[in-house]
């Protein structure tokens, strides 16, 4: 019987442990990639599909 | 199911860009109204057209000035009207990037959102100008490299200093191109007896309005009436008088660029000398004023190759990726 409310305690306390490690090596990561996708979204070619549109539509319409 | 929408709310005019499709409204901002009823008679360039050429029932007006609110009824009632013109009703419920001076008040940024909301939108955010018209410049902003970007509209003159995209440094002022507009009212008023409506004062500016001599000389003939004895007269107008009735205004735009240089970390200081300032903004067209900055700033101007659209584009760019970019907006940083 104890054995096995030890056994269960230490598995409390490794699962407790391992959500800790996990969510902390999560943290940083979520920043970099957050950042990541923030700046590739910045990038000349991630905006070049808005440009064009309203750049065609622009001399489409002086074309008229 | 209406597509998300970006909004230059600005105080000269108001530009639209649907997700997906591009700018579909690009129109003055200003409303007209029944003086007696509060109804809505025009808005857009209908209401531009009736500006000073209004019976006393009707009254036509700017519901932004300066970079500020001045009505926030009507404003509300404007972008109520914008929205639904561009198909957005209470079943069609996009979300919305709004694009407001960075000197707007705390009540100023939440009448703006609760108009949009209440006009249909799931969600309103706004983005500051300048990171807007830097977005829109097609500035590297995503480079660890300093972005100068300077936005002059109606009623503001932004200056800002971007790297990896944020802003390092900012610098407003209340005063835009109404302002050079206002001068040149008060100069013919003043100098030559006359009085002129704003619609006329911006005639004259587009016509031989400079901040620098540029070798142009070319008169331009003005109507206006006379002070004295209320008759309609003309008179000629040359550049240099006109250079010298602005020059407070352009002065006061130059200083606010000098000041956000002087704020801008070394480090940034020094991409500026190599990649230079961008202008955007329909007041950045006023000819000369790039070549007056780069002489006291001494650093090189360029004008942003679509000017008069650049925020709105850069607003369209983030609602096209809306998730990656929502860290921009005003709330979500404080």
């Amino acid at each position: 019987m104890t054995a096995v409310v030890v056994l269960i305690a230490i598995a409390l306390v490794v699962g407790v442990l391992a959500f800790i490690v996990y969510s902390r090596s999560r943290q940083p990561e979520d920043g970099v990639a957050s950042f990541r996708r923030h700046i590739d979204a910045l990038s000349p070619e991630a905006r070049r599909e808005v440009i064009d549109r309203v750049q065609n539509a622009r001399e489409t319409g002086k074309g008229k | 199911m209406a597509r998300d929408l970006a909004i230059d709310l600005g105080t000269a005019n108001t530009l639209v860009y649907m997700k997906g499709r591009g700018i579909v409204l690009n129109e003055p901002s200003v409303i007209a109204l029944n003086r007696q009823t509060g109804e809505v008679l025009a808005t857009g360039r209908e209401a531009w057209q009736m500006i000073g050429r209004t019976p006393g029932y009707i009254v036509a007006v700017r519901p932004l000035r300066g970079g500020a609110i001045t009505d926030f009824e009507i404003t509300e009632r404007m972008i109520r009207l914008l929205l639904q013109r561009v198909g957005v009703s209470r079943f069609t419920r996009p979300k919305v990037v709004i694009c407001v001076p960075s000197a707007i008040t705390e009540v100023e940024r939440r009448a703006v959102t609760d108009a949009a909301r209440r006009a249909g939108a799931a969600d309103a955010q706004l983005i500051e100008q300048p990171m807007a018209a830097a977005i829109g410049a097609d500035l590297p902003i995503d480079e660890p490299v300093g972005n100068m970007v300077i936005d002059i509209g109606g009623g503001t003159s932004e200056t800002a200093v971007i790297s990896l995209g944020g802003v390092v440094a900012l610098e407003a002022v209340r005063v835009g191109s109404f302002d050079i507009d206002a001068a040149i009212q008060n100069y013919v008023r003043r100098e030559h007896g006359i009085a002129i409506g704003e619609r006329t004062a911006e005639e004259i500016k587009v016509a031989i309005g400079s901040a620098d001599p540029i070798g142009d000389d070319s008169e331009a003939e003005v109507r206006g009436r006379d002070l004295m004895s209320g008759l309609p007269k003309t008179v000629l107008l040359a550049p240099e008088e006109i250079r010298f009735a602005i020059d407070d205004v352009v002065s006061s735009i130059v200083a606010s660029v000098v000041r956000c240089l002087a704020k801008a970390p070394p480090e940034l200081a020094q991409d500026f000398l190599v990649r230079g300032m961008y202008l955007v903004g329909g007041g950045g067209l006023l000819r000369g004023l790039a070549q007056r900055i780069e002489r006291e700033c001494k650093v090189p101007v360029r004008m942003s190759p679509m000017p008069l659209e650049a925020v709105v584009l850069g607003a369209g760019h983030c609602i096209e990726h809306y998730d990656a970019l929502k860290g921009m907006f005003m709330g979500a940083r404080r």
